[in-house]
């Protein structure tokens, strides 16, 4: 069985991910505002930043239900219930991000016709994600206050 | 980079979309049909269905990925109109299930 520390220390490098996760996706959604505009590392970083929170989190997410879920349900429901609701979210920030990245990465080398609602797209993409993972880091903070590993 | 970008690219952002819009459906089904065990009560369960709905959604979406590819390649102009509005769409969609029915 994983050892406690290695769970503690997961948990904070999701966290910890996951706030620079949110600050990151930020930047490419004002960026992009701008038409033609090219920050290919930015999106890719970012993206990359929320995937990877994204894969802790569903290394860590078994091992949350076998360990906390049941006792946050019974001493704190609302906390519980905020958990769940930032899973939900995570799948969207994570899912949106990847969008915002594959029309990003294609749109340079299309007609204008294309390329315009690709871009509109990608930002559009980066900013819906941004609110996601804004609303999961919220969540996230607000559980990690009550019970962790 | 071939003429065929744009149509891979979106039929790409569209499978990701099917995938997100299964996930909430699904989650939305459960919530308001089904009948589901208080989680304070549960000890724990084999059955993770946050994982198994990203799975069907996987497979809505590689079902669902070969009827994009038509329907973008017959009206490209308008399946790109039709991407962005679904992106907002979807987004609402798991915003609502995400936060009124988690």
């Amino acid at each position: 069985m994983i050892a406690d520390t290695l769970l503690r220390a997961l948990e904070r490098i999701h966290g910890h991910l996951g706030v620079l996760g949110t600050a990151a996706l930020l930047h490419p959604a004002i960026l992009l505002r701008r038409p033609n505009r090219r920050a290919p590392l930015a999106v890719a970083f970012a993206t990359a930043l929320v995937s990877a929170t994204g894969a802790i989190g569903a290394y860590l997410y078994p091992i949350y239900r076998s360990r906390l879920k049941q006792e946050i349900f019974i001493h704190t429901p609302a906390v519980g219930w905020i958990f769940e609701r930032k899973e939900h979210l995570a799948v969207g920030a994570i899912a949106f991000a990847w969008i915002g990245f594959i029309a990003h990465i294609v749109a340079p080398n299309l007609e204008p016709k294309h390329k315009e609602p690709l871009q509109k797209l990608a930002q559009r993409a980066f900013a819906l994600s941004f609110l996601f993972s804004l609303a999961v880091a919220v969540f996230g903070v607000v559980v990690a206050s009550v019970k962790g590993f | 980079m071939s003429k065929r970008s744009p149509l891979f690219a979106l039929t790409l952002v569209n499978a990701v979309l099917v995938i997100v819009a299964s996930y909430a459906l699904l989650r939305l089904f459960d919530v308001c049909f089904k009948h589901e065990p208080n989680p304070a009560t549960v000890i724990w369960s084999a059955h993770i269905a946050m994982f198994w709905r990203i799975g069907i959604g996987t497979y809505a979406a590689a079902i669902a990925s070969p009827m994009i590819w038509l329907f973008a390649r017959r009206d490209i102009d308008r399946a790109l109109n039709v991407t962005l509005h679904a992106t907002m769409f979807v987004a609402v969609l798991l915003g609502v299930q995400g936060l009124a029915f988690p």
